[in-house]
């Protein structure tokens, strides 16, 4: 027998109300995310790019009033892609390089997309075939659903507090570095008109990065939920993006041929950067890649399509509507 | 008086319960209502206890649309329409093996804790204060994954109280624990029962761990109810008599007895009931142990069994 025993002390205290409970599944999930050493590694890897962008819009910036910006928008003259996009945008680089400091949002709108588009995507598909998998797939492996279901959470706030913790990780990756270079663009910047004419590019920064966050978030998760065995979901995740790009660039690239063939001959260039065409749905990389492209206004001249849009909005409601149907369905098994 | 404090009596009142799992009902029009205290819900496997563990709680859904039904009140609250305030109110440790992959034991009661609505420091203070409480000592500190299942039943029992529920469900609790660990958590069950009047359903097929800690009997069957009733009822004999415990020999006192004219049978070496008044029993007891050289332990009055109890129910 014990000298002591406190034995079981009852609780009393204020609970937080049941629609914020989803954080606190989300806030551990970041908290057992954050335990690997690996994604520190490669979140700190992925700073690089985001460095140097900053240097280029920081360069920009502080060469405004000297031949920095000439030099570097003559250097983007001679890319056949950023001529592409350019022209696109309805940017006369050849003006611009007369006069920078009227293309400065073009610059940060371009330097920002470039970001986003490559190696934060690129980052965010690594990022996310390494952690989302185990997400919903751990839980119904370790029937750690019952756990949580059974405290007042729905299987809608489950998927909402798994979704947090990608948004979060995303959010770091893609539009927090993108925040931060717009930031110190604007302290580096010897222009008092900087802010007036580049109100715009947060929001733009946000909304690219919702567009990158929601639809691979429900994707990542649907996969998830369709397995006990996390491997296979990452092994469906790195293939969507393999096949739908191996596919996308195949079919593009016979089309362009053939046009190329058909009508200039065979010595005629292929575009770097091709307008909005009906084969970037089967990319999920190329369809976002044109999104933010739109987003970002680097893409007006095309004539607007919802295809994309639409896809995405497709895309997002079936993932999310899959890992619901998929936890719920435990609940009625 | 707040939504979180409505009184009753009664833990739940459910009637007309059905659900069926494809074509096979599992609860077959079920009607219950058990008051507060320790209840024992005793069943063969597959008898439906989980299964209407698992309904009550909202883990397995009415879907009116395979023909499932119920209504009822589950600790005052409509059910199911309110099965996630319900939820707030309830601990459970399930039955399956499961576990949050990947944290530590104290990260996965804090878990818990967060998710019943307390806030995170106070959460892990918490948390830190039941693990003391289920004695999973440093162990705490390791992964789950790693803990043996008589340590998961000692963190599962350990999340179900972090946020001081008023009902505990246990389902089959002391599945994996040594005996030692086992009379423990049955005297933590008690004592969480009799000295902070907490009610529990405690779900198992060891009649034994009822015995000893519950006041009340469900008894279910083939996704029946089958029996509902105190335990001191069940137990109470239909004639009067003596239960007698003995070191050896209970046969050759039984023997002796019965020479006398008294009814007697032994159960086992050391056991056996002797039926009649209790006034001149114990007299004649004393003296025939006494002239055989039987030493006897323990003479109380004679109890039905809830072994036989459970058969019949059982079997009717």
């Amino acid at each position: 027998m014990p000298l002591l025993d406190i034995g079981y002390r009852k609780w009393e205290g204020e609970k937080t109300p049941r629609s914020t409970r989803s954080l606190a599944l989300a806030s551990t999930g970041i908290h057992l995310v954050w335990k690997g050493t690996w994604l520190k590694r490669i979140l700190m890897f992925m700073a690089i790019p985001a460095l140097i962008a900053g240097i280029f819009v920081a360069t920009f910036e502080q060469t405004l009033d000297r031949d920095g910006p000439r030099a570097l928008l003559s250097i983007l003259a001679k890319s056949p892609q950023s001529r592409n996009i350019a022209q696109r945008a309805g940017v006369d680089l050849n003006a611009a390089i007369e006069s920078p400091e009227s293309y400065r949002h073009f610059t940060w709108s371009y330097i920002l997309f470039n970001l986003s588009r490559y190696p934060q995507a690129l980052g965010m598909i690594v990022v996310l075939g390494l952690v989302a998998p185990r997400l919903i797939s751990y839980d119904l492996r370790s029937r750690g659903y019952l756990l949580y279901l059974s405290r007042p959470l729905t299987p809608a706030e489950y998927i909402f507090g798994k979704s947090l913790v990608l948004f979060f990780l995303l959010f770091v990756m893609s539009a927090l570095p993108a925040l931060l270079i717009y930031v110190a663009g604007l302290f580096l910047s010897t222009d008092s008109t900087a802010i007036a004419q580049t109100w715009d590019i947060p929001l733009r920064i946000l909304l690219a990065s919702l567009v990158l966050m929601v639809p691979t978030t429900a994707v990542a998760l649907a996969f998830s939920a369709m397995t006990q065995e996390s491997r296979y979901a990452g092994f469906a995740w790195f293939s969507m993006w393999v096949v739908g790009s191996v596919t996308y660039f195949s079919l593009w690239t016979a089309t362009q041929l053939r046009e190329q063939f058909q009508n200039q001959g065979r010595g005629a260039r292929i575009e770097a950067m091709a307008p909005w065409n009906s084969f970037k749905l089967f990319s999920p990389y190329e369809t976002l890649g044109y999104l933010q492209q739109q987003i970002f206004g680097l893409a007006v001249k095309d004539p607007w399509t919802w295809a994309p849009w639409i896809a995405v909005a497709f895309v997002s409601v079936a993932g999310y509507g899959f890992a619901y149907w998929k936890v719920s369905r435990v609940l009625k098994a | 008086m707040s939504l979180y404090e409505k009184p009753t009596d009664k833990v739940f009142e459910i009637e007309s319960v059905r659900k069926s799992y494809g074509s096979k009902q599992v609860l077959k029009n079920i009607s219950l209502s058990i008051p507060t205290g320790v209840v024992g819900l005793l069943g063969p496997n597959g008898s439906g206890k989980s299964t209407l563990i698992k309904t009550i709680l909202g883990l397995v859904s009415i879907d009116p649309r395979r023909g499932d039904t119920g209504s009822g009140q589950v600790l005052g609250f409509d059910w199911p329409s309110q099965v996630r305030i319900v939820r707030d109110h309830v601990g459970y440790l399930p039955e399956d093996d499961c576990y949050l992959q990947g944290l530590q034991g104290i990260e996965s009661i804090q878990m818990m804790a967060r998710l019943s609505g307390l806030m995170k420091k106070e959460a892990l203070r918490r948390s830190h204060e039941v693990a003391d409480y289920c004695d999973l000592g440093q162990e705490r500190y390791r992964n789950v994954e790693t803990y043996s299942t008589g340590m998961r039943q000692k963190l599962k029992f350990a999340q179900a109280l972090v946020h001081d529920p008023k009902w505990i469900i246990l389902d089959e609790p002391t599945t994996g624990l040594d005996p030692q660990q086992r009379e423990q958590f049955l005297d933590r069950i008690y004592a969480l029962a009799n000295e902070q009047g907490k009610s529990i359903l405690l779900s198992t097929h060891i009649l034994h761990d009822v015995i000893q800690t519950c006041d009340h009997v469900v008894i279910m069957a083939a996704g029946q109810i089958r029996l509902v009733d105190s335990l001191e009822n069940l137990q109470r004999p239909s004639q009067e008599g003596l239960q007698i415990s003995v070191v050896s020999n209970a046969g050759k006192l039984s023997d002796a007895l019965r020479a006398q004219g008294i009814q007697s049978n032994s159960t086992s070496d050391s056991q056996l009931v002797v039926l009649g008044d209790e006034s001149n029993l114990l007299k004649c007891v004393w003296k025939t142990s006494i002239e055989h050289q039987v030493t006897v332990l323990r003479i109380e009055q004679a109890k039905n069994s809830l072994e036989q109890a459970f058969l019949d129910a059982v079997r009717s």
